[in-house]
């Protein structure tokens, strides 16, 4: 289709600046590693093997993804396939209420694990019964699946939605089969392409993960590669360790792709949705309620598990007077709080704000502009680059960055905003890309069939229903900007440390007390916004069209 | 055969979000009887066949299938132990399944082997003129193939009770007659008896052998065809069940029903032709006069304008009760001719 010039200019410059910016985010700073590697070797990379530490982060690394994605993504299918029954006591809560392990920083999520289960902790002081092994491969183990689970839960219940409509399997059940019968022969192999997404995706995500290892795994001297190349940039200054830290950086992104590219060749087309999510909703009726109330006590008891109870033990010693008290009100004291709010606290807390307030705007602006280039055949690959850089470490992509740009922006906010930019840039891809394929295209053909121009025609039709999309963009790249430090831990120097990385240092340092102040703080810092952006999506949350009471059968 | 209907639903009240969706509806379906309910969209046709399939529970009384107790509100029999087969209005075909597997399945889950669940699959679906179509998925399968497969599947169940949720409504006009054809004969010829949701009055009169008229939640009359049709219960279901004028009797008090091929031109009465539309093998005539404004049918081309003043009659009327009707407008004249919605 041939279009007015002005049209073209506009598309194409915009065109322009993305495509640059996806080369000096992410192209260029991958390019440099790989040739850094290449130069400082001589291409001879076969003393990797004999680096026992370097094999046995690699082994690691590998052996954890491996039990994390086993674990998580059965538990994640599981708790899609309970929160779809209707009969499930207090569904509505638990549907958020599972998404908290992400919404907690994985640090403090760890931390908290320590603190709660750990000798010396919350059921040591409390029961008797401390875990030794939570700080080692198995914690780490336990934690990044729990981390992992609503990632897994999500995007099969996305599939659950999109593929396994409740008359497919009514259509089972009335053709003969029980339950069971009708899980294993139609939903399970309806849900095959999203829960092999899910294990792609989780495992690649347990390949970066790195907070996590850091506060658990460290201290008992497992190691990962991210914490390898950590330890390798943050403690060791010979070029031995730079050499090593930057090899691991390719070495990981290398894995990773290795993982991804083939999978999503293979999964990408049977993804694609080929239909909306229309319905959702009960099977079947069952009599009584005790299946869906058992289902919600067994809910109850894993949040319980998995984050109440850590939680409630990282308050407990946020306000206990001294380690190893028992947290009763005649030990509480706000002294560990008194003791963390100071100058360089602040600082470091505006410092955070700022970030996450412009990484989030910016790339509310740039996913939006890949979401809208995509729908062209020129975007396309565009969109498949900044989709991959979902999966793309952190720990490499700061050293990419250290190595490409550091020269100019070494110790600055501003590299870490690259950072962000890069890494986050899907998360503000992804929703407004999606809320753009529900966009019914004749809306806006019929505004502009009104006599709307182009951007008249957006403004008044399309901006409306992509307003939540855009939101959850902006506050999804806030969130994770606000609690990163995978990346900023690399990248930060004298007077560019964010809230986060006072906190994770204040974790591996400082006293137990005032860690856990500064976790509460930084926890509370994230869920103010948070539940602030629950009750304001509600709000603009774009009305359905009603549907009439013949659908409802399908929807209750 | 059961000597008991092959379905009672017995004060049936089902309700969604606390919203009332069936509402003391009481219905039997003979054993081999083909019953038609018709009713707007939102009437509650599909929650009525939900709810004897098993998929929702009801809220009061009792559906028995076969005399056997299926639910009541203590009691809730799982849809894969009721005698009863479903034909889907979006086809719930599994995009996994070959349509050969899919026929299969049912007659797999009556306990046969692999092997000759798939020769009687492949029986069925030679029955139904689709055995070239045995190795394809849904995705490759047109609209009405997917249908006929649907019903394949259906047939394979060996149900004495089948239940269809509006299954020709996303089928072309064309493929619908097909499709309805080649599904009231195989189901003649299995002696299953079938409920039929419809919202179309041509389709659930020509096919049942009674059809119940749902209203919101409610059964307003049940009957042949020929009952609904000619002695409708009010002007609701007259308008439903086809064309329909509701006019001043010219005879006495009170209002009459008139459908269009009971009044004819030439007749005792006075009226002017507000409009007339040719409609190939008949004339439709909008006619006013001081009973009302009706419409009236007459076979051939249109022989008189609008405008002209011209005599009609009645052959026959029906009266309904009620005079909500009697400021019936042009408008509603001509919408409920082109048919319910």
């Amino acid at each position: 289709m041939r279009r007015a010039p002005s049209t073209v200019v506009v598309q194409r410059g915009v065109f322009t600046i993305v495509i640059s910016l996806v080369v000096v985010l992410v192209a260029f700073p991958i390019a440099r590693l790989a040739q850094t590697v290449w130069a400082e070797t001589d291409g001879d990379l076969s003393w990797i093997l004999g680096s026992a530490g370097l094999v046995t982060a690699v082994r690691n690394t590998l052996l954890l993804a491996a039990v994390v994605t086993v674990v998580a993504v059965p538990s994640g299918a599981l708790l899609a396939l309970a929160l779809r029954r209707a009969d499930v006591p207090g569904r509505g809560f638990f549907r958020v209420a599972v998404l908290l392990p992400i919404l907690v920083p994985d640090f403090v999520l760890a931390y908290s694990w320590t603190q709660a289960y750990g000798p010396a902790g919350f059921t040591d002081s409390m029961t008797g019964l401390g875990w030794d092994g939570v700080r080692g491969p198995v914690g780490v183990a336990v934690v990044v699946a729990v981390n992992a689970v609503p990632l897994a839960y999500l995007v099969t219940a996305v599939g659950l939605a999109s593929r396994a409509e409740p008359d497919l399997e009514r259509a089972a059940r009335v053709s003969g089969a029980g339950a069971w019968t009708a899980l294993r022969t139609v939903t399970v192999p309806l849900l095959r392409p999203a829960l092999a997404a899910a294990g792609v995706l989780v495992f690649v995500l347990t390949l970066g993960t790195f907070a996590i290892p850091q506060v658990m795994g460290a201290p008992a001297g497992f190691t990962t590669v991210t914490t390898r190349i950590y330890a390798n940039l943050s403690l060791g200054g010979d070029s031995a360790s730079f050499v090593e830290a930057v090899t691991l950086a390719l070495l990981l992104v290398v894995l990773a792709g290795s993982v991804v590219v083939p999978a999503d060749a293979l999964l990408g087309p049977r993804l694609r949705v080929r239909r909306q999510a229309v319905a959702e909703g009960s099977v079947t009726a069952s009599a009584g309620r005790a299946p869906g109330r058992w289902i919600a006590a067994g809910l109850g008891c894993y949040l319980l598990a998995t984050v109440g109870l850590p939680l409630l033990a990282l308050v407990a010693a946020a306000v206990t007077r001294a380690v190893g008290l028992p947290p009763a009100p005649s030990n509480w004291t706000t002294d560990n709080f008194r003791e963390v709010m100071t100058a360089r606290t602040f600082e470091a807390l505006t410092r955070s704000l700022w970030l996450a307030v412009t990484a989030a705007s910016l790339l509310t602006l740039l996913g939006a502009c890949v979401a809208v280039l995509e729908r062209r055949r020129s975007g396309r690959p565009l969109s498949s680059m900044v989709t991959l850089t979902l999966v793309l470490p952190g720990s490499t992509l700061a050293v990419a960055l250290l190595i490409s740009y550091g020269r100019w922006l070494a110790n600055t906010l501003a590299i870490i905003l690259l950072a962000y930019l890069a890494k986050l840039w899907a998360f503000a891809h992804r929703p407004v890309s999606g809320a753009l394929d529900r966009l019914p295209p004749d809306e806006v053909q019929a505004a502009r069939a009104s006599g709307a121009s182009a951007l008249t025609a957006v403004r008044t039709v399309a901006l409306r229903p992509l307003l939540p999309a855009l939101m959850a963009a902006w506050f999804i790249c806030f969130l994770t900007a606000l609690h990163e430090v995978t990346m900023s831990s690399l990248l930060y120097g004298p007077g560019s440390e964010t809230l986060a990385v006072v906190v994770l240092n204040s974790q591996e340092l400082g006293g137990i007390g005032p860690t856990a102040a500064l976790s509460v703080l930084l926890t509370l810092l994230l869920a103010v916004p948070a539940a602030l952006f629950w009750v304001l999506l509600r709000v603009v949350r774009v009305p359905e069209t009603d549907p009439s009471p013949e659908v409802v059968p399908h929807v209750a | 055969m059961s000597p008991d209907p092959a379905l009672v639903m017995r004060n049936l009240s089902v309700e969604y979000d606390g919203r009332a969706a069936l509402r003391s509806v009481d219905l039997t379906v003979s054993q081999g009887e083909v019953l038609a309910l018709l009713g707007p969209s939102g009437a509650g046709k599909s929650t009525a066949l939900h709810v004897v399939a098993g998929f929702h529970a009801p809220a009061t009384g009792e559906i028995y299938i076969n005399g056997e107790l299926v639910a009541s509100p203590s009691y809730l029999e799982v849809p894969n132990r009721r005698d009863v087969a479903v034909v889907f209005q979006n086809y719930a075909l599994w995009p996994h399944m070959s349509a050969l597997d899919t026929v299969a399945y049912p007659v797999r889950r009556r306990g046969l082997s692999r092997s000759s669940a798939q020769a009687e699959a492949m029986e069925i679906l030679d029955r139904l003129n689709i055995a070239h179509l045995a190795h394809r998925r849904p995705s490759e399968l047109s609209g009405g193939e997917q249908q006929r497969v649907g019903l394949a599947r259906a047939l394979a169940r060996r149900a004495s009770l089948y239940l269809f949720d509006e299954p020709t409504a996303h089928l072309d006009s064309h493929l619908r007659v097909v499709f309805l054809e080649e599904m009231v004969s195989r189901l003649r010829a299995s002696g299953a008896a079938a409920l039929y949701s419809t919202h179309d009055a041509e389709e659930a009169l020509g096919l049942a052998d009674r059809v119940a008229l749902l209203h919101d939640g409610r059964v307003v009359q049940v009957g042949t065809p020929q009952q609904v049709y000619d002695e409708p219960a009010d002007a609701w279901v007259a308008r439903l069940t086809g064309p329909a004028s509701v006019i001043s009797s010219p005879a006495g008090p009170g209002h009459v029903l008139v459908r269009p091929d009971w009044a004819y031109l030439g007749g005792p009465l006075e009226g002017r032709l507000l409009k007339v539309w040719f409609r190939g093998p008949h004339s439709d005539h909008l006619v006013e006069s001081r009973f009302g404004t009706l419409l009236l049918r007459e076979p051939g081309p249109p022989a008189h304008r609008a405008g002209q003043r011209v005599s009609w009659g009645l052959r026959r009327s029906w009266p309904v009760g009620g005079g909500e009707d009697q400021a019936e407008t042009e408008d509603q004249i001509s919408s409920s001719f082109a048919g319910p919605e």
